[in-house]
Parts: structure tokens; sequence; C-alpha cells
């Protein structure tokens, strides 16, 4: 064994996880060569000192206060009352949604009422990610939320084209997904003021959730009439 | 032999208990804190900061970048806590966050310094830390800040934690052959630096 292969070796030697027949080789070499005993010397103090290092330090001075300043701070909702907190304003929107729906099932069935959706009409616009940026895991939610969403509204619209809801329901149930969205992107833009604030990451996924929810329930009513 | 055996039994069987009460504990508390209890978490991080300080202060070699990356493990950990399913110890789902902070924030730091510096003076670029001087003694700590991140990253998994060079393999995204050229690479520097 040469003095490089020694040297190649000398890391698992002293790690112990040389097989038997090199480890014997090295054994052999080192008996025999001073500078490689030498370097194994020194390496062995690095790996001595090392493993001697505490494995906990006491940071030089308290790190919770900036923490929990972080974590709990309380929402910072700034120019918003108490009446139109996004909270507030999702719980509304969700209530009037439901609503909706369950007037919705007690009427007659579609092809009665044959006008249009007025041009004017306001149409829910899907909440964009622009606007500041959230956690990356967050965000994934949020998207697959707003595709369910999109794909569930673009379901209601083909219902409407094909005379299946009364073109004043979908209307109704546009204005309330105006709120509804109004009120997540209330969430999301205190989240991007507030990041680490837990009850706005789970208020964010909850409204998307709901309003979801409530969609899916008024396209299966509508098939259902 | 045997009164001796009985000891060691009874102190290791002690030990599991209180082992075992500790994880009891610890379940408690993440579950309280699952819940928005901040004082629960506050034990959690009471319980584990400074072993991820030091961590972060081995990673990087700096000691102000070390306490706002603690700070940041514990911020993105109650973030995250929910997806914490309590399989394994808090301190060992901490561990792979704090280490991937340390090396990208590292990573992004050395950029944006190498920027500002290029303006200024190009050949700093080239310039290696500064070694410690040989009447400062058989300083391992200072020595660290001579490394290169990714080696240095490698010595401090592998020689100071413990951790094996699959398990370094799993954290850093690496081959373990990297892991132990790195390692190589990194225990050579630091003899030749601390014994030159």
């Amino acid at each position: 064994m040469t003095c490089q292969e020694l040297d190649a070796r000398l890391d698992d030697w002293v790690d112990g996880l040389l097989p038997p027949r090199e480890a014997a080789e090295v054994e052999a070499h080192l008996a025999g060569c001073a500078a490689c005993r030498e370097a194994e010397r020194r390496l062995r103090r690095v790996v001595a000192h090392a493993g001697a290092l505490p494995r906990a330090v006491t940071p030089p001075r308290d790190l919770w206060p900036g923490i929990q300043q972080r974590i709990a701070a309380p929402a910072r909702w700034g120019w918003l009352s108490r009446w139109t907190s996004p909270l507030v304003l999702a719980a509304a929107a969700v209530g009037v949604l439901a609503v909706a729906a369950v007037v919705w099932q007690g009427r007659q069935p579609a092809g009665v009422q044959t006008a249009e959706i007025p041009a004017a009409s306001p149409a829910p616009q899907p909440v964009s990610a622009e606007g500041g940026s959230l956690d990356p895991e967050l965000e994934a939610a949020v998207r697959d939320y707003q595709a369910a969403a999109n794909a569930l509204f673009a379901a209601l619209q083909q219902r409407q084209q094909s005379r299946a809801i009364a073109p004043s329901d979908l209307a109704r149930v546009q204005a309330n997904l105006l709120v509804i969205d109004k009120a997540i992107a209330e969430v999301r833009a205190a989240l991007v003021r507030d990041p680490a604030n837990p009850e706005l990451n789970r208020m964010l996924v909850a409204t998307h959730r709901k309003k979801v929810d409530v969609l899916r329930r008024v396209v299966r009513l509508s098939t259902a009439l | 032999m045997e009164a001796l055996a009985g000891a060691v039994l009874g102190e290791a069987t002690i030990r599991t208990g209180t082992d075992e009460d500790r994880r009891a504990v610890e379940r408690r508390l993440v579950r309280d804190a699952q819940q928005g209890d901040v004082h629960a978490f506050e034990r959690l991080y009471r319980d584990n900061e400074r072993k991820v300080f030091a961590l972060c202060l081995r990673m990087t070699c700096d000691a102000a970048l070390a306490e706002e990356l603690t700070q940041e493990v514990f911020v993105r950990a109650w973030r995250k806590l929910a997806t914490f399913r309590g399989e394994s110890a808090f301190s060992s789902w901490l561990y792979p966050m704090a280490v991937n902070l340390a090396l990208t924030e590292r990573r992004s730091r050395r950029r944006r310094d190498a920027r500002i510096v290029a303006t200024e003076d190009p050949a700093r670029l080239e310039a290696a830390p500064p070694a410690p001087r040989p009447e400062q003694g058989f300083d391992l700590e200072k020595a660290l800040g001579t490394l290169p991140p990714g080696a240095r990253a490698v010595f401090v998994l592998h020689d100071v934690e413990g951790r094996t060079h699959e398990e370094i393999a799993t954290l850093l995204s690496l081959a373990p052959g990297t892991s132990k050229a790195q390692l190589h690479r990194a225990r050579r520097l630091l003899r030749e630096v601390l014994e030159p």
C-alpha cells in the first residue's frame, strides 16, 4: 500500500469502517511509515475534538421574544372594523351562498325563464396568486381550491347556457361569490402582512374550502332540477 | 456481578421510563401547540433551542446569523406544526428544517455578499477566510469557519452530530459517496489549518 492509497482509506480507518483485510493492510503500512502515522494522529485529534464539542449551545440572548412576536402577533386588520373582518365577511358570504342554494332548491324547474345574464353582471374573479407571496405549501393548497372552484363555476355557466339554471339564480350566485372572493382577498392581504399567523392560514384555507363546497352543492342542485 | 447487572438494568429501566415520560409530555405539548397554544410551543422551543442553535452556529460560523436562523426554524415549525404527526421526536422533525435553512440561507447570503464585494474589490472574492493563528491553539470551532460550506456541513453533521453518510446524503440531497468525499476534504483542510 502506498502513502497515497493509505490517505484515501484513512477516514474509513479512523471511523472503523474498513473491512478486515484492508484494515490489516493499513495497519501494516502505518507500522512502517512515520509520515502516515503522523497524518493518522492529526486526523484522530480533529475527529476527537469534533466529537467532544457540545451538541447544545445556549444562544447569547433569549430568542423566544422574537419568535413569539412573529407567531403570536394579533391579526393586524388595520382599517378593517370588527364587522368587516375577513372572518365575518367569509362567514356571511358562505351563509348567503348556503341560503341561496336552499332557496334555489324550492324554485321551479329550469327552462321557465329564458333571459340571458346581462353582460354587465359582475362575474366572480378567481383570487389570483398575485398580491404578495404566501408560504409555498399554502399557495399550492389555494391553487388547488381555485382550480376546483373555477371548474365548478364553468360547470354552472354551462348549465346556464343549456337553460338548466335560471339566469337570476346564477346572477345571485355570482353576486355572492363576489362577496366570498372579497373575503378571500382580505384574508390573503392580511396574511401577506402577517404570514406567520396560524389563524389567518387556517381561515384562508377554510374560506376557499367553503367556497368550493357551496359551489359543488349549487352545481349538484342545478343538476337535480 | 448479579447485583451490578441488576443495578445497570434498574438504571436502564428508569432511563427508559423517563424517556417515555418525556415523549408523552412532548406529545401533549405538540398536541396543545397544534391547537394554537403558544405556551406549549414555548416549552417545545425551550427544550430544543440549544441544539438547534448549536447546529445553526456550526453550519454557518456566524453567531448573529445562527440566532436569526434559530428563530426562523421555530417560526416555520409553528407554521408547519399541523403537518407533524408525532411519529418521531419533535427534535428529529426540526433537524432537517434547521439543516436546510442553514445551508440555503448561507448560500443566498454568500451570493448577496459576493455581489456587493464584486463592485468594490473583485480580489476579495478569491481570498480564503483567514486561518486561525497558531497562537490561538487548537480552536476547532474557529477553524470550521475556514471550510467551504459544503464540506463544513458534512463535517458538522458527521463528526459533531454523529450522523451517518446515508443520513447526511438524505438530509443534503447528495450521494453518500459525495458526503464521504466532502468529509475527507473537510478533515484534510482542518488538519492543515489546526496543525500547519
